[in-house]
C-alpha cells in the first residue's frame, strides 16, 4: 500500500481566525461576547493566553499575570482554556477548506492555507476562489474568516492579516513587491534581536529593508537575513505543502476452523482494530469511517460499515458501534474470514493536537479529558459546582490570603 | 463533530483561599497569646498555648488601607502547631495558615 504524494501549491490562500480560542468560547457561549474576557494560559494557569478586544482596551495583555490582569481590569471574566474543543473546531475548519481544495496545511491554530493551483479551471479567478472559500467556511462557526490570497505562503498570510473580518486581500500576481513594501517589519519572521537591529538601523517596513543591497543584509545578518531580504521582496514563494492522507488501513483475520459464536466474533474484531490501530502509517490520523466484512463458509459474504461521528484513535469507540450492528445484524453463517478496513481519516492528535505536539503534551490532553468527564458527571449528581481549580494570584505577598485563589472548574 | 457541551458555570469567579478566622485568644502577662478559643464548627476548640514558636510582623498596604499583622507561630497543648495573628490596624486576633 502506498500513501498519496505531497501535494504542493504555490499560490496560496491563508485562512486566519485571529483569537481563534476565544472565538471558539465566545461562538460556544455568546454572553461572554459582551465582556472583557481572557483565556488563562494551557500550560500556564498564572498567565493571561488569549484577551478579548474589551479587556485590551484597559491595558490587559497575552503573557500578563492573572493578577496584573485582574489590577487593571477587575471586571475581567477569565476563562479555563478548552484545548480538545478548540482543535474540534480547527479540524472542522480545515475539513471545510479541504472541500475547496485538496492541499490545506494548518500552521497554528486559527490560521490554514489553501493551495490553489490548477483551481481556476473549477471556480475562475483568485476573487472566486476565495469566495469558494468563504462559502465553504460558512459552514462551519466561524464566519469572521480573513483570507489573504498571493504567491506562496509569506504574502498570503501579510495579506490575510491586514484583511477585514470576512473580507479577503488579492495581491496578484507580479505586484507582490509593490504590496509587501509599505508592509511594517513585524510581518517577516523576525527574532526580538533582530528586529531591534533593524529598527537601529532605521528600517520600518519591508520597502526599507528591500532598499538595502541584498548583501549588505546578508554580511549584517547571515543566511536568515538573506532569507527575510528575499520574502520582504516578494522572490520567496514557499509553496503550501498539503496533508499526506494514507491510503486504507486493513487488518485480516482467517480462521483454522469456521466461526459462529458471536463473542468470538467480537474478540477477534476488538484484536483486529487494535492490529490496524498499531499500524504506523495510521499515526497523527483518527479513524472516521471503518468497514468489516466476513467471508462466510460456502463462499458468501458480509459487510458492515459505520462512520464515527467523533473521529477516534481508541478501539472501544471504533468497535461500540461496529459491535452493535454484529449484535443486531450477525452473519449468517460461520466465518472464515474476517477483515477490518480503516477506509476514511480526520486528521488526529499529532496533526491537530496543536497545544499537544508532543506525546506528553499528548497525555495531558487526554487526562484533561477524563477529568472533564468525570467533572461533569459529578456536576450531574450533585447540581452545583464543586470542582475548583487553584490559581496563583500573588504568590508572592506577604499575605496568605492574597496567594491563591479557587476558580470554577467547569467541563 | 458535536462540540463538547459545557455548563454555564461561573468560572469567572475567583474564591479567595486561606481566608483569616476569628477567634478569641487571651493574652497573658507579657502580652503574648496565652490561649486560643475557638468557636464551635471550627477545627480547635479551647487549648492552652504551650509554647511560642516564632512571631514577626507584617507591614503592608500602606499607601491605601494600611495592613499591620503581628503573626505568632504557636504549639497548643494538644501538640498542633498554629499561626496567629492580631489585626494591629482594625483590631482582633484570627487564626491562619502560614
Amino acid at each position: 500500500m502506498t500513501q498519496t504524494p505531497h501535494l504542493t501549491s504555490e499560490s496560496a490562500a491563508c485562512c486566519w481566525i485571529p483569537l481563534f480560542a476565544l472565538r471558539c468560547e465566545t461562538t460556544r457561549r455568546p454572553e461572554l461576547a459582551a465582556l472583557p474576557v481572557a483565556l488563562v494560559g494551557p500550560d500556564d494557569t498564572r498567565r493571561v493566553w488569549q484577551v478579548a478586544p474589551l479587556a485590551r482596551r484597559v491595558g490587559v495583555k497575552p503573557g500578563m499575570t492573572v493578577s496584573q490582569a485582574i489590577g487593571l481590569c477587575p471586571a475581567l471574566k477569565l476563562c479555563e482554556p478548552d484545548p480538545v474543543h478548540y482543535d474540534e473546531q480547527f479540524s472542522q475548519l480545515v475539513a471545510a477548506l479541504g472541500q475547496v481544495s485538496p492541499v490545506v496545511e494548518p500552521a497554528e491554530l486559527g490560521r490554514a492555507y489553501v493551495g490553489t493551483d490548477g483551481l481556476e479551471g473549477l471556480y475562475g479567478a483568485p476573487e472566486k476562489i476565495v469566495e469558494a472559500i468563504v462559502c465553504g467556511a460558512l459552514h462551519t462557526p466561524h464566519s469572521a474568516l480573513r483570507i489573504g490570497w498571493g504567491k506562496g505562503k509569506f504574502v498570503s498570510w501579510v495579506a490575510a492579516t491586514r484583511a477585514k473580518p470576512g473580507a479577503a486581500v488579492i495581491v496578484p500576481v507580479g505586484g507582490e513587491a509593490k504590496f509587501l513594501a509599505s508592509q511594517p517589519l513585524a510581518v517577516l519572521p523576525l527574532d526580538p534581536d533582530t528586529h531591534r537591529r533593524l529598527l537601529q538601523l532605521g528600517v520600518k517596513t519591508l520597502g526599507a529593508l528591500v532598499a538595502l543591497p541584498e548583501e549588505a543584509v546578508v554580511s549584517q545578518f547571515g543566511r536568515a537575513g538573506r532569507q527575510l531580504w528575499r520574502l520582504a521582496a516578494g522572490l520567496l514563494a514557499e509553496p503550501v505543502v498539503g496533508l499526506v492522507v494514507p491510503e486504507p488501513i486493513v487488518a485480516a483475520l482467517t480462521f483454522f476452523t469456521p466461526v459462529g459464536e458471536r463473542d468470538l466474533l467480537a474478540h477477534a474484531l476488538d484484536k483486529l482494530i487494535d492490529r490496524a490501530l498499531a499500524d504506523p502509517r495510521r499515526s497523527g490520523w483518527r479513524v472516521q469511517v471503518v468497514r468489516v466484512h466476513a467471508e462466510l463458509e460456502h463462499g458468501a459474504s458480509w459487510l458492515m460499515e459505520a462512520t464515527l461521528k467523533d473521529p477516534s484513535a481508541t478501539r472501544e469507540r471504533i468497535a461500540a458501534p461496529l459491535k452493535t450492528q454484529l449484535e443486531r445484524s450477525p452473519p449468517a453463517g460461520a466465518v472464515e474470514r474476517f477483515v477490518v478496513e480503516f477506509t476514511a481519516f480526520a486528521p488526529g492528535t499529532t496533526e491537530l493536537q496543536l497545544f499537544a505536539r508532543d506525546a506528553a503534551a499528548a497525555a495531558r490532553t487526554g487526562r484533561r479529558r477524563a477529568l472533564q468527564s468525570a467533572a461533569r458527571e459529578i456536576a450531574l449528581r450533585i447540581r452545583r459546582p464543586m470542582l475548583y481549580h487553584i490559581i496563583e494570584v500573588q504568590p508572592w505577598s506577604r499575605l496568605p490570603e492574597r496567594r491563591y485563589a479557587l476558580i470554577d472548574f467547569e467541563p | 463533530m458535536v462540540p463538547t457541551p459545557r455548563a454555564a458555570v461561573r468560572a469567572d469567579r475567583l474564591r479567595t483561599l486561606n481566608v483569616p478566622e476569628l477567634v478569641a485568644v487571651e493574652l497573658g502577662a507579657d502580652g503574648r497569646p496565652a490561649a486560643v478559643r475557638r468557636s464551635a464548627g471550627q477545627s480547635v476548640s479551647d487549648s492552652t498555648v504551650e509554647a511560642i514558636l516564632e512571631n514577626w510582623r507584617i507591614d503592608d498596604e500602606w499607601w491605601r488601607q494600611p495592613i499591620a499583622r503581628r503573626y505568632y507561630e504557636v504549639m497548643l497543648n494538644g501538640g498542633a502547631h498554629v499561626v496567629l495573628f492580631e489585626d494591629l490596624a482594625a483590631g482582633g486576633w484570627f487564626v491562619q495558615k502560614p
